[in-house]
């Protein structure tokens, strides 16, 4: 069936019922994760706000000059301060008593890696600040290279397999729960897979007046070795695994978490992605890796309490479960 | 009214008076009272400001940067080891042409380390795009202070007030405050024209291509080179404010028929001018003593060196492995002049070793004697040196 | 292009919509409309998953509207049809099928109690007159839909009432009378001309209607009971099933044996076993070469009766003898005391048909006083001699069209392969259509080839398991004969049936596409989408990622390759 040639898009884009902080003609790859999850972000914030963001793809892709996607008040510095740019921001709303909301965006390399101090900072001055950090798991403008928030085994530039080497050795840091022993009001994960749960968790954070976090997982189709269309699915298995826990912590202490109401086996998420190919090979390493990883899913899924004992309007299964009609009420 | 301050609590008072909105606090030696003086004016609530006391020298930086961005007033100040930390974020704060004031208490630059001052470390990030203007005692230090907010918010660019360590911020004066009436009748409101607002959301920091960085940069370059006139201005005005000229881009004094001239920036040119008088017997000697160091005032530099002979630069800095930077750039300003005077560049006082008052009469012997280098320490001691230093 | 530098190089909102990343694409989004599979299976033509999506909605008159279109008996087919939509039903796979039948009866209900009307207009007057013989469901489903299609039509009928078998062999408790009675009543009052007590052959002769009508459809339905053949002597009193069942229902009553076997696998034999108990017979007996419905049985095999109605039979207590089959009958004198049976199956017979096979070697001996075949009807030849040619039924195509008689159509029972309610319903529709289209000179509609969506088109993440709810049934104690045995769902059972519905093939409007464009290429339009959906794909920046088509619950979205 063909649309109707008819139809005024230009007119139709500038009255969808949702804010728009996040235009089309940007150039992220297809199926980019990190684009869909500023999307979310940017929509369910609301216009009252300003941004600052890390460098990194977001920031590259949003803004060849003289095109902007975005229309938000925005400001891209450098890589390692998107926090102390947002503290600037924040002083500078509260000495005009403007109420204007200020969030800060980076990616994993802007948020773990050479961000992270900034971001300490601005955690412990208390600064009324939403920090999101796009977590794609490795520096991808620059071309795929390990941060502290690759995972264990998975491949890079700088952290190939070959070998002597099964892909990066070290363990994913653990950012949400350094984020949390700040003792700041919220800190959260959440996945592109439950836009959902983004949408609540932007809202939550948005509601307290005081520094929060969330920490999204964001797939890159081009860095993880997968096709863009299942990019979502990819995300939702990272999550059923156990390998990517959603949860919230508030003041330091776990205050809730997307239960798992079936646990998939790690593999099914480790075999749709080129960056694990390795691990699948026969050997005895490559199994021993796998043996690790699962062992590493099992630990969160324990230590989080998330197995669900009953089904849940909100755990794995029911948090994304669509309706008729769409959206009442995300 | 006249106040017998210390030099950092004159210029945060100053800086008090300027009404910022939000003050980006990190300590670093000799800078730190300021910073501590101006959070106990805060604390007192005679500055109704943001304090906000950063992680590091490049949080400092860029927490004012974003502050601006967003519309406020904003105040920061650095040394040495600091300014060279946020030395990306100066660069990004220029080239995004972001209105600010920042204080460098001109110290030595590690390595090996040293508190005391010279001026390597605004030196080193001359090329970051900032108006840089050298005071050359605190009187000069507050009202430059003041006039560098008017000429930042005209310019859209930023300002590093420049003032020696501990020789400056560490010693007692006399100082003229003026009061809050003259600063507000001066610096209007900070308004800035580009300001994130939801609003009129405009994105700042994007991604040029190689086919518009070009005029991005001439941009930048020209409206440094365009704040000459500001500055003028700008002290002109603060003048008939204050009955003060602080000397726009520099300031000359000493006899009409000197054929000798110095050329310094900072406070060795009070030493010079005091010398003056305390070596009556040496040459009639012209002081120039350089205010704005960028933009590059080469126009006045030339008018100011006109009828000399011999020209001193005296400064207190070098670049390793090519000699004196402020002496390499006056050369060139005055080469192809059809009488261009002789060029002495000459480095004294690094890491804070004290220029006495002989330093005239030593000078002098210097021109005498005639070195046929391009560049030397003046007050190299070269017995402190083992043989293999080097 | 004009562009100027600005201070600073900062950028206006939202300018990246001067970059057409729709540029980038190789392949591109687009809606599909896949039949659902409910409406792919089912023989009337329902589109299932579109009145479940306005039930879902609590939009019943409108749902009862769509249903109609199709099949105009709704409250009938919503008890006696054997709803071979929830057989197919993708949601079957993931849980439990939707209750379509349910929800059918449901509508079929209200529009009685609430008294809605077709949304049908009676014919013009200039109208061409098109004839319908019998008024059973083919031949009332193709009256309406003749009227639907704004031509008059003359519906003929032998006996007094409307309804063909519906009226006079469908138990009550089945299908009770007043239900059926004010269903045949809306119909009729659609503007047909209803002519009662007309016989074909009799009263009438098919010459003349091909003469007086431009086009004929048949749908005397299969009158005449086969030759049964016993393997020998027949008893004197030998009753042949549909008679039986047929006076039971005119007259309410029947002989009570004290045992009898009922020969035969079909509606028939069950409804009449059901009868016989009902009535007090102690022991009833089906004897079929047939299969009982079960997993892994295949089709061809199994009884041809609804596989509801055999498991509330052997409920109340029938025992059916399934693949056998009566080798001879045990008289005394010419009484029946008894059949031999023996083991029979349909085979292949080589010809892609079935052959009724006996093992020699496996008789038993079964003690009765009665038997009563009931082993299928054929047309009645009278009135249609030359165009039957001793042939048991009329064949016809797709459409209805008997072979070499362009005037002439057919339906239901009449043509031999299609035995149910619902067939017939769909029968009539297509012999209505196919006969709109010659009278306007148009080709006849073609067989629709168009496969259902398969659950694996779906994607399953984001629907919730719930349970089908059961709707009440009689205790066998209280199935005196006459009550409806099988009751109907609450209205908040229905509406939660339309909301368990998977919608395969067809968007609801869920906004997942819409949520999960990385690239905010897909806009919602309520008013502008004229493809059934809510979405507009905006290809000017879409990239063909592919995501939407992959996470679209319904199969609603597939990827073409660009051209």
């Amino acid at each position: 069936m063909t649309q109707e040639a008819t139809i005024d898009i230009a007119r139709l884009r500038r009255q969808q019922p949702r804010f728009s902080g996040l235009e089309s003609g940007h150039r992220a790859c297809l199926g980019c994760g990190e684009a869909l999850a500023a999307r979310l972000v940017t929509e369910s914030a609301g216009p009252d706000v300003i941004y600052a963001n890390a460098t990194g793809c977001l920031e590259v892709f949003t803004t060849a000059w003289p095109e902007s996607a975005w229309r938000v008040g925005w400001l891209h510095s450098l890589f390692e301060n998107a926090a102390a740019i947002a503290s600037g921001m924040e002083a500078a709303m509260k000495s005009q008593g403007k109420p204007t909301k200020v969030i800060a965006m980076g990616g994993d390399g802007g948020t773990f890696d050479i961000g992270f101090q900034a971001l300490s900072g601005m955690l412990e001055r208390g600064h009324n600040v939403l920090y999101v950090c796009f977590d794609n798991e490795a520096y991808m403008n620059t071309g795929v290279q390990r941060s502290s928030s690759t995972p264990h085994s998975a491949a890079t530039t700088t952290s190939p397999s070959g070998k002597v080497s099964m892909g990066k050795r070290h363990l994913k840091k653990d950012i949400v729960t350094i984020v949390a022993a700040h003792h700041i009001p919220y800190a959260a994960t959440a996945s592109v897979a439950y836009p959902s749960d983004i949408r609540k968790k932007v809202r939550r954070a948005m509601a307290i007046d005081g520094p929060t976090f969330l920490h999204i997982h964001s797939p890159c189709p081009l860095g993880w070795g997968h096709e863009g269309d299942i990019s979502i699915e990819v995300a939702r298995l990272a999550v059923q695994t156990g390998l990517f826990p959603v949860i919230e912590l508030e003041r330091g202490g776990l205050a809730g978490s997307m239960p798992i109401r079936h646990v998939r086996p790690v593999t099914d998420y480790l075999k749709l992605q080129n960056r694990f190919r390795h691990l699948f090979a026969d050997n005895d390493r490559a199994r021993e890796e796998l043996e690790h990883l699962q062992a590493l899913a099992d630990h969160n899924i324990e230590f989080y309490g998330l197995r669900g004992s009953q089904p849940d309007a909100l755990d794995t299964e029911g948090a994304d479960t669509v309706r008729r009609g769409g959206l009442r009420w995300a | 009214m006249l106040k017998a301050l210390e030099g950092s609590q004159a210029l945060a008072q100053a800086v008090g008076l300027c009404r910022p909105q939000v003050i980006a606090a990190y300590p670093i030696t000799p800078q730190t009272h300021i910073v501590e003086n101006l959070s106990k004016l805060v604390a007192d609530g005679q500055i109704d400001c943001e304090l906000v006391s950063v992680e590091s020298e490049f949080s400092a930086a860029s927490v004012v940067l974003g502050a601006v961005a967003a519309g406020s007033r904003a105040y920061t100040a650095s040394s040495s080891q600091g300014i060279l930390l946020m030395s990306e974020v100066l660069y990004n704060i220029a080239g995004l042409r972001i209105p600010l004031v920042l204080t460098c208490a001109n110290r030595a630059v590690s390595g090996p380390l040293s508190i005391w001052n010279d001026q390597q470390d605004s030196m080193a990030v001359r090329d970051a795009g900032w108006i840089q203007l050298y005071c050359a005692d605190n009187q000069e230090a507050i009202d430059t202070t003041i006039q560098a907010y008017r000429i930042a918010e005209q310019c859209d660019l930023p300002v590093m007030v420049c003032v020696d360590g501990f020789t400056l911020t560490h010693t007692l004066e006399v100082i003229d405050m003026p009061d809050q009436a003259q600063v507000d009748a001066y610096l209007p409101p900070f308004d800035f024209g580009r300001k994130l607002d939801p609003t009129n959301p405009l994105s700042i920091g994007t991604l040029v291509s190689p086919e518009f960085f070009t005029e991005a940069r001439q941009a930048h370059h020209e409206a440094v080179m365009n704040s000459l006139q500001t500055i003028v201005t700008a002290a002109d005005e603060w003048g008939q404010t204050s009955g003060r000229q602080s000397g726009a881009l520099l300031n000359v004094s000493g006899p009409a028929e000197a054929r000798i001239g110095i050329l310094t920036l900072g406070s060795i040119a009070g030493t010079l001018e005091a010398a003056g008088e305390e070596f009556p017997e040496a040459p009639a000697t012209r002081i120039i003593k350089l205010r704005t160091f960028r933009p590059f005032p080469a126009v006045a530099i030339r008018e100011a060196c006109s009828g000399l002979s011999d020209l001193v630069v005296l400064e207190r800095a070098l670049s390793p492995g090519s000699g004196g930077i402020v002496g390499t750039e006056v050369r060139a300003a005055l080469s192809g002049l059809p009488e261009a005077p002789r060029v002495h560049n000459f480095s004294v006082g690094l890491g804070g070793r004290d220029v006495p008052l002989d330093i005239f009469p030593r000078l002098h012997q210097a021109l005498r004697i005639g070195s046929g280098k391009d560049f030397a320490i003046l007050d190299l001691e070269p017995d402190k040196l083992s043989a293999d230093a080097c | 292009m004009g562009v100027k530098m600005t201070r600073g190089a900062y950028a206006l909102p939202g300018t990246s919509l001067e970059y057409k990343t729709g540029t980038w694409r190789i392949q591109r989004p687009v809606h599909r409309h896949a039949p659902a599979p409910c409406h792919h299976a089912c023989p009337a033509g329902e589109d299932a998953q579109q009145y479940l999506a306005l039930v879902e909605d609590e939009h019943y008159r409108e749902a009862w509207e769509n249903l109609v279109a199709a099949n105009p008996l709704p409250a009938v087919t919503g008890r006696v049809c054997h709803h071979p939509c929830e057989t197919a039903c993708n949601r079957g796979q993931y849980d439990q099928p939707i209750a379509i039948h349910n929800v059918e009866r449901f509508l079929g209900d209200r529009a009685l109690t609430e008294g809605w009307r077709y949304p049908v207009n009676p014919a013009p007057e200039q109208a061409p007159a098109v004839a319908v013989v019998g008024s059973g469901p083919a031949g009332c489903s193709a009256a309406y839909h003749l009227t639907r299609l704004g031509y008059r039509a003359h519906l003929y009928e032998a006996l007094p009432m409307a309804g063909g078998l519906l009226q006079s062999a469908l138990p009550p408790y089945r299908l009770p009378r007043d239900i059926l009675n004010a269903e045949l009543e809306r119909l009729l009052a659609t503007g047909i001309e209803f002519l009662p007590g007309k016989r074909l052959g009799r009263d009438f002769s098919l010459t003349e209607l091909q003469s007086d009508y431009p086009a004929v459809f048949l749908a005397p339905g299969t009158q005449r009971s086969r030759q049964w053949d016993s393997g020998g002597a027949t008893p004197r009193d030998l009753h042949v099933g549909l008679d039986l069942l047929k006076q039971w229902v005119a007259v309410g009553t029947i002989h009570t044996w004290s045992s009898a076997a009922i020969v035969g696998g079909g509606n028939t034999a069950i409804d009449l076993a059901r009868i016989l108990k009902h009535a007090g017979v102690s022991e009833v007996h089906v004897v079929t070469h047939h299969s009982l419905p079960g997993p892994g049985k295949a089709p061809t095999d199994v009884m041809p009766a609804i596989a509801r109605e055999i498991s509330q039979a052997l409920e109340e207590g029938v025992t059916i003898h399934e693949h056998r089959g009566v080798q001879r009958l045990v008289l005394r004198g010419e009484r029946v005391v008894g059949l031999e049976l023996v083991h029979m199956k349909g085979l292949p017979d080589g010809n892609s048909g079935l052959r009724r096979t006996t093992f020699e070697g496996t008789e038993t001996l079964l003690h009765v006083d009665q038997v009563i075949p009931a082993i299928g009807q054929v047309v009645d030849p009278a009135g249609l001699e030359m165009l039957l040619d001793h042939k048991p039924f009329l064949t016809a195509d797709y459409n209805g069209r008997v072979a070499e008689h362009p005037d002439l159509f057919t339906g239901g029972d009449t043509r031999g392969d299609h035995g149910t309610v619902s067939e017939a319903i769909g029968d009539g529709r297509r012999a209505a259509e196919a006969i709109a289209c010659l009278l306007q000179q148009l080709d006849a509609p073609a067989t629709p080839s168009e496969q259902p969506i398969s659950l694996s088109q779906l994607n399953l993440n984001y629907y919730e398991h719930a349970p089908r709810p059961e709707a009440p049934v009689l205790p066998v104690s209280e199935r005196t004969g006459s009550a409806e045995v099988e009751g109907g769902l609450e209205r908040q059972q229905v509406q939660a049936e339309g909301h368990r519905c998977l919608s395969c093939g067809n968007c609801l409007s869920c906004d997942n596409c819409w949520t999960l464009c990385p690239d905010v290429a897909v806009l919602k339009s309520v008013a502008e989408a004229a493809d059934g959906s809510h979405y507009v794909f905006d290809y000017g920046y879409c990239k063909g990622c592919g995501l939407c088509a992959r996470e679209c619950p319904s199969g609603y979205i597939i990827m073409q390759a660009e051209q």
